[in-house]
């Protein structure tokens, strides 16, 4: 426990002390501040305001948003030869990998929450679903776990960082067109069956919505610790190959 | 306290540490010395708990690696060959970070007192990433050493900084022997004789000789040798004349001189100046020479 | 740090088998996976890989020992399975929570919850009803929103509605079946015993937002089925409901059909000479336009079936006989006006001020809504559209406990041509003062006898349900809310859908507000964070 809060606070220190992380949330909060007036601007006379409007951006950004967040995570402690430090320091191989981890989502949550500052402008000149809109946070928070969840492990995976990467956005990618399987798989039950797995249907068809379904809980929750637990054991493997 | 019995891994069919046994008490600076690929750092890396053994046991602190991970890992104080760093923290965060890891009680105090220790005070405030290559080796130095461990390993602490730096911590290794057992590694001699209570030579994961410095030498001394520099004999004449004194076993030239081999326990000094001079030449220099353990070493090691 | 014993070359024909027995094996038991069975590929995948493993344990037979029982093998096999086995339990879990429906709707509207009225009706099916839904795969993220809707309603109801889900590319016959005419159609049917589908139940479910009212008066629908049932009198030469023509009613017939009706023809003249009666279980008799009037004894019919609380629809048309329906005088009329308060007149209705063809094009200029008939229609969205219609008269103090009421008004300018004969022979009208009659007129009239129940809708035009007619602006309406009316069908599907939200309002802001947004959240947001990060950096290059 100590040694996940103690890797916990390091690495949210590394963000909160980095440059580089400051211009990764400042490129998106432009991004989702461009896409969020741009709504406004329509939503004056064509049509309602989009309730989900920032978690549906993010469900694509995170492809690339999450991997920038945990490509550096495990891949430097191994370039960097920290691992074999943290390896032989008195902590649980679960610690290294969870306090990573949290530290991910949290700053990840912290920009979520700023974004959710547009809703309370909504709040102010509209009559927004507020309660649609929350659901959609909920959804995207644990879509952008179960994102980073997968980041991590490929970090865990390699010790270049660009690798690690590239990974993660191939398999996010995949992750993500699982929604559109079935415009490219003819078989309706292959292609149902690679829908259930992709990332994006259990957000598009319900969060985005505006409810919440307990399987789509039990997937993100499930993507996080079967993630976790092939990234924890990557870095116990660290011990024996 | 690190006791080792029949340590042995493999990797796949190779055997990169094979049956080695050793122990090292309280307050022995203990020098682990071998040439590049003996299996130094393997075994090093299974003392500290970072790979399981594939047979043998290892105790560190009275804990078996193995069955007590844990207890070992918060007893032992590790520097790997490559000083691991985060260069995007500062000296003070950085030491304080492996220290809440270790589970100190009072970070802050320890953290002071350690980079007291190692000389980088002034330093604390500075990132990683700025500093020297022989300050990174004391703060690696510093790490080790933050949660006062019972056990400190160092794998090549002064390999690739300069010689001022090596000096430096050499003396280090030194003081920490005083109050800790200090496992430390290195292909240099000279260090290992300087810097250790005791030295076990190690190639191809097998010790080929252990011992303190003086009695290794002793023991693994086959003979004596003379340096004599003769004035006015060529090479052949000298070794002629030398080589016909009972007791000496070969004559090498090197610079003006000639190195004497001489059977173990004699002492022909007295007849080499005589036979010198009843030669007609004139003796300019004759001194005893001690092998230098680098000597023996490739001589032990050669021989493998 | 390979082994110097093993030759360069052994060494690497194992390696090399190695992996290529690996992956041969790997994709063998993919291909395994994927088809199903034992195909060409497969087989020579498997073998591929078993010569490679056996290669591999040859030429290098200490490696492979290594590798087989080393503790790289123990370790990664223990990962492996210990992967394996915690994505099982996922898979378990996700597949029991998503059998299980449990879903929060989180919407203002409670878009996606099945009200308590719907769960009434759930409750009311006894036999199986099967959703049936047409999906091509490029339609599956509509089939999966679809789905989690259908799925409340077979929670809602026990398992005893079911859905099923057909790609119309794989299995064309059972689209054409159906009857399909795009991606993504879904169908409401009664299943046989066999669970085979009944295809005499079988309704398309139309798409539109409010997606639970047509989900559940489709249901509603499928319950009523084979409880209703209309009766079109056949003896006296009333228009078709068989017949495909223009002037034929197969439209409406097809119509009433479809909503679960059930529609029989029946003579009452038969009835009237054998002494018969009409069955108890007709919902209601279909007067479509008898030609000639009735007589005593099947007035008697009818009166039997109307004390009992029957239903009469009537379309009375102008007719040029001698004995044509409903004459004003005649037996039939008279019983109408003294039971009901509702009587045809002999007139045809002529508006001055029609945009038709003729001045005989009868547009409906004034509708009263109090009552069910008129509820849906409307004169500027859903006019109704006579040809050559009788006025009607309603008896402005009717009896007790009959209610009555006009329905359709013609305009002011309108009047009643009483001139048939010259109408019929020469299609000329003109207004005689004091012998026409002046409009406004009203052209459809309903009656309810509160103590039998009997009720009575009497229309002065038959043309509006014919095949050529009835699909002209309120005219289908009319003719469906009407029959509804009469057989009682709107009470039993009736049911107020819970408030559907069409999303939240539009925004009304000015201009500044919107600049103000834009600065706050494109520039000073971003930019405060840029700011921090500026910040830090200087502090770096400082420290």
């Amino acid at each position: 426990m100590t040694g996940t809060w103690t890797i916990f606070r390091r690495e949210m220190g590394q963000y909160f002390t980095s440059p580089i992380s400051y211009i990764i949330a400042g490129a998106l909060l432009i991004l989702t501040g461009l896409y969020f007036n741009g709504d406004v601007a329509y939503s004056l006379t064509v049509k309602a305001i989009n309730p989900s409007l920032i978690p549906d951006f993010m469900a694509t950004a995170m492809i690339f948003f999450g991997p920038l967040l945990t490509m550096r995570m495990l891949a430097e402690e191994q370039r960097e030869g920290t691992m074999e430090l943290l390896l032989t320091s008195p902590v649980n191989d679960n610690a290294i990998v969870i306090g990573k981890f949290l530290s991910a989502w949290v700053y990840y949550s912290l920009l979520l929450a700023i974004t959710f500052s547009y809703q309370l402008i909504v709040a102010r000149i509209s009559n927004p679903d507020m309660s649609h809109t929350i659901c959609a946070y909920i959804g995207i928070w644990l879509y952008g776990g179960a994102a980073l969840a997968i980041g991590l492990m490929f970090s865990a995976l390699t010790e270049n960082q660009i690798v690690a990467a590239f990974l993660s956005i191939a398999t996010l990618t995949f992750l993500y067109l699982g929604d559109v399987a079935g415009q490219i798989v003819t078989n309706l039950d292959l292609a149902r069956a690679i829908r259930q797995l992709s990332l994006a249907a259990h957000y598009t068809d319900s969060f985005a919505f505006g409810i919440v379904r307990a399987e789509d809980m039990a997937y993100f929750a499930g993507i996080i610790v079967i993630m976790l637990f092939i990234a924890v054991r990557v870095v116990e493997s660290h011990r024996w190959r | 306290m690190i006791e080792v019995q029949n340590l042995t891994k493999r990797y796949g069919n190779f055997l990169a540490v094979d049956q080695i046994s050793f122990t090292a008490k309280t307050g022995e600076v203990v020098g682990l010395l071998g040439p590049n690929g003996a299996g130094k750092t393997t075994t090093m890396r299974m003392l500290t708990g970072f790979m399981p053994p594939s047979e043998g046991s290892a105790k560190i602190a009275g804990f078996d690696v193995s069955q007590d991970s844990m207890e070992v890992r918060k007893r032992v104080g590790y520097l790997p060959e490559r000083v691991p760093i985060y260069p995007d923290m500062t000296v003070q965060g950085y030491i304080a970070f492996w220290a809440r890891l270790r589970g100190v009680r009072n970070p802050t105090k320890q953290v002071d007192r350690v980079l007291e220790t190692v000389n980088l005070s002034d330093r604390r405030n500075t990132l990683v990433r700025n500093l020297s290559k022989g300050m990174r080796q004391r703060l690696g130095l510093a790490q080790a050493l933050v949660h006062d461990p019972e056990v400190v390993i160092l794998d090549e602490p002064t390999i690739g900084i300069d010689p001022q730096q090596v000096i430096e911590v050499r003396e280090s290794v030194r003081q920490l022997g005083k109050k800790h057992t200090v496992l430390f590694s290195t292909h240099i001699l000279s260090e290992a004789e300087q810097v250790c209570d005791r030295v076990i030579i190690i190639n191809r994961g097998h010790i080929v000789a252990q011992g303190a410095p003086a009695t290794l030498r002793k023991q693994l001394q086959k003979g004596d040798h003379l340096y004599a520099q003769v004035s006015g004999a060529n090479a052949a004449t000298a070794s002629k004349l030398l080589g016909a004194i009972p007791g000496v076993e070969g004559i090498t030239q090197q610079g003006a001189g000639y190195t004497i081999r001489v059977q173990a326990g004699k002492d022909v000094r007295g007849e080499v100046a005589q036979k010198v001079i009843e030669g007609g030449y004139r003796l300019l220099e004759l001194r005893p020479v001690a092998m230098t353990l680098e000597e023996m070493f490739l001589d032990v090691v050669g021989k493998e | 740090m390979r082994n110097e014993n093993i030759t360069l070359t052994r060494g690497q024909i194992g390696l090399w088998a190695s992996i290529i027995g690996g992956i041969a094996l790997l994709m063998g038991i993919i291909g395994l996976i994927w088809q199903g069975g034992l195909t060409e590929i497969v087989i020579v995948a498997l073998v591929i890989g078993a010569i490679g493993i056996v290669l591999w344990a040859v030429m290098t037979p200490r490696e492979f020992r290594a590798f087989v029982s080393g503790r790289q093998a123990r370790y990664s096999t223990s990962a492996v399975f210990g992967a394996l086995l915690l994505i099982g339990i996922v898979v378990l879990f996700y597949v029991v929570l998503q059998r299980a429906v449990i879903i929060l709707d989180m919407t203002e509207g409670q878009r996606f919850s099945i009200s308590d009225e719907t769960r009434n009706i759930l409750r009311q099916v006894t036999r199986p009803i099967q959703i049936t839904g047409f999906y091509s795969p490029r339609a599956l993220a509509q089939r999966e929103v679809d789905d989690q809707f259908f799925r409340l309603y077979e929670d809602g109801s026990n398992g005893k509605i079911t859905r099923s889900y057909i790609d119309p590319d794989e299995q064309p016959a059972m689209a054409q079946k159906f009857g399909i005419t795009s991606d993504g159609e879904v169908f409401l049917s009664y299943l046989n015993t066999d669970s085979s589908v009944d295809f005499n139940t079988v309704s398309r479910l139309p798409r539109s937002e409010t997606q639970e009212r047509d989900m559940t008066e489709a249901i509603s629908r499928l319950l009523i089925s084979g409880t209703l049932t209309v009766y079109f009198d056949q003896s006296h030469a009333e228009r078709d409901p068989l017949s495909a023509d223009p002037q034929g009613l197969s439209g409406i017939n097809n119509g009433i059909r479809e909503s679960g009706l059930i529609t029989y023809p029946i003579s009452i003249s038969d009835l009237a000479a054998s002494g018969g009666n009409i069955p108890d279980t007709a919902s209601a008799i279909i007067l479509a336009r008898p030609t000639t009037d009735f007589s005593e004894a099947e007035i008697g019919v009818i009166d039997r079936y109307l004390q009992k609380g029957g239903a009469l629809f009537i379309m009375a048309d102008v007719l040029y006989n001698q004995d044509a329906f409903l004459r004003y005088d005649g037996l039939f009329n008279r019983y109408l006006w003294e039971h009901f308060g509702i009587r045809a007149l002999d007139a045809a209705v002529v508006d001055e001020a029609s945009h038709g063809q003729t001045l005989l094009d009868i547009v409906s200029a004034a509708i009263y809504p109090e009552n069910d008939i008129a509820k849906r229609l409307n004169e500027q969205n859903s006019p109704t559209l006579f040809k050559i219609a009788r006025p009607v008269e309603v008896n402005t103090s009717p009896a007790e406990n009959v209610p009555n009421g006009k329905v359709i008004m013609s305009s002011p300018q309108s009047y009643g041509e009483t001139d048939l004969k010259t109408l019929g022979e020469t299609e000329t009208y003109h207004y005689d003062d004091g012998k026409d009659i002046r409009g406004p007129l009203s052209t459809v009239a309903w009656a309810y006898n509160r103590a039998t129940g009997a009720k009575v809708l009497l229309i002065g035009d038959s043309d509006f349900a014919t095949n050529s007619l009835v699909q002209s602006g309120g005219n289908g309406i009319l003719f469906t809310d009407g029959l509804s009316w009469l057989t009682g069908f709107s009470d039993r599907i009736n049911f107020a859908p819970q408030a559907y939200g069409t999303g939240s309002p539009v925004i009304f802001v000015d201009g500044q507000t919107l600049d103000v947004i834009s600065f706050l959240t494109v520039i000073l947001l971003p930019g405060l964070v840029f700011a921090i990060g500026l910040g830090i950096w200087i502090r770096r290059v400082r420290a």
